[in-house]
């Protein structure tokens, strides 16, 4: 019997902006099949839980990503991201985002300090923002990264964009 | 302690029977048991856990491990009523954890870590450890008691090397009996000093493996036990349970099997030597570090 399927249609937070959902896992927008019961766990790689984002913010499927609590520990590492910092999630969750990602610019202003904007981000307050950041035991890579809120519950979202 | 199967564990957390089991690999949580015939078992207990920690998590790592927080509670239970004194709260705290885990499960995973950081913090050569080991050598006792009479024609003899009921490789011990006891095996430990008359021991019980466990006896009394064990049975599988620093003459000399050092582990690896066949994978929980010897609190912080 033929499946049918159906892509999630964007949906939009209390402040009108448009949320994209995604695994936290594989990065792929979910796909529900019609009359499937709400499950949060990726119908795509089911080793993720679907978050949600501002679409400005959200990664796209090829981009890697890490989810980060208000505490600063990492909550969830994407798959790409899995293999960008040489990590595992299982491993990786519950620890500080420092043992993984420092700022790059150790001049930049107190404003933009990586972990301030993750605790802003992490609040549900904080707009979308970059920061430059860099593997804690690497020197000489850098990454832009976009920060902004996700959830359910309440989360900061690390885009790893190049 | 109610179990479930594949489909029910997966309906309970609304995932695919392949989502669960894709967990049980790169998580290693829920963790199944097997039944009779090598279905997956689910504690309920565990499963509810996880559906609970999904609900407010952001990634499968991050519920499993609230989920993992949420069940260890039981070993902080023991822990705190043995430090207490308190030993109607020590057997409560084995009821909680065994409606929520098989009996196997229940004392690898709540009572001997807590007997072993209760022998970490105070010592093995202590007052409140021996009151702990005094308590869980009685539960275990007890579970023994309560367990189905032997199903399968199938004899252990053990040889008792260890120092004395309070023994940390003692508890492990009655836990190994305790488990082989539950898989329908009849199972008998006699001391290693015990000599006299074993022949006709040894002739009533026609014992299908000989396990020497515990590090306290010399190799030289446990070979001399084994000898006269092996004379009276004929060549039987010899297998080393916590017997790790010594051992090594026996081993060699009589081609003993070493078990791993956790009770269940060992239990499932003798009853694969015994019937002959290959071992059944199974995950052996980490090896356990205390000392057979007595060991000064002191010692234990250093």
């Amino acid at each position: 019997m033929r499946r049918l399927h159906a892509v999630r249609q964007p949906e939009v937070d209390e402040r009108g902006l448009a949320l994209m959902s995604f695994c936290g896992h594989c990065g792929v927008p979910p796909i529900t099949e019609v009359s499937a019961s709400a499950s949060r766990v990726c119908a795509h790689c089911g080793l993720g839980l679907v978050l949600q984002a501002p679409s400005d913010v959200a990664p796209r499927a090829d981009e890697p990503f890490l989810v980060i609590d208000s505490t600063l520990s990492v909550c969830a590492v994407s798959a790409r991201a899995e293999k960008l910092l040489e990590t595992d999630e299982t491993v990786a969750v519950n620890r500080h985002i420092a043992d993984f990602l420092v700022p790059a610019d150790a001049n930049a202003p107190s404003a933009e300090n990586l972990l301030v904007l993750l605790v802003d981000a992490a609040s549900g307050s904080g707009e979308p923002r970059t920061a430059v950041v860099r593997p804690r035991a690497e020197f000489g890579v850098r990454f832009r990264a976009r920060i902004g809120p996700c959830g359910p519950p309440h989360a900061a979202l690390l885009v790893l964009i190049d | 302690m109610r179990t479930l199967k594949t489909s029910e564990a997966a309906l309970l957390l609304n995932v695919s029977p392949n989502t669960l089991r894709a967990w049980e690999r790169r998580f290693g949580y829920p963790k199944p048991q097997r039944s009779a015939g090598r279905h997956r078992l689910y504690t309920h207990g565990e499963v509810a856990a996880l559906r609970d920690a999904l609900q407010q998590g952001l990634s499968i790592s991050s519920a499993v491990s609230r989920a993992r927080e949420a069940l260890s509670t039981d070993t902080h239970t023991l822990v705190g009523a043995l430090t207490g004194f308190e030993l109607e709260r020590a057997d409560i705290a084995m009821e909680c954890a065994l409606a929520l885990r098989s009996v196997e499960r229940s004392v690898e995973e709540v009572l001997l870590p807590s007997l072993d950081e209760l022998g970490v913090r105070f010592g093995t050569d202590s007052a409140p450890w021996a009151f702990a080991a005094r308590w869980a050598d009685g539960w275990l006792r007890r579970a023994q008691r309560l367990a189905p009479p032997p199903s399968r024609p199938l004899a252990i003899l053990v040889g008792d090397a260890t120092r004395s009921e309070i023994d940390p490789d003692a508890l492990a011990m009655r836990a190994f009996e305790l488990f082989c006891g539950r898989a329908g095996a009849r199972v008998m430990a006699l001391p290693i000093g015990s000599v006299t008359g074993l022949g006709d021991v040894v002739g009533a019980l026609s014992p299908n493996a000989l396990v020497i466990a515990g590090s306290h006896a010399s190799d030289d009394d446990v070979a001399q036990w084994a000898y006269r064990v092996r004379a009276a049975s004929g060549q039987l599988p010899l297998a080393l349970f916590r017997r790790t620093r010594q051992g090594a003459k026996i081993r060699s000399a009589a081609g003993a099997r070493l078990l791993p050092d956790a009770p269940f582990g060992a239990q499932r690896q003798l009853l694969a030597l015994i019937d002959d066949r290959p071992p059944e994978s199974f995950e052996a929980p980490p090896a356990r570090t205390l000392r057979s010897t007595p060991m000064s609190a002191r010692e234990a912080q250093a």
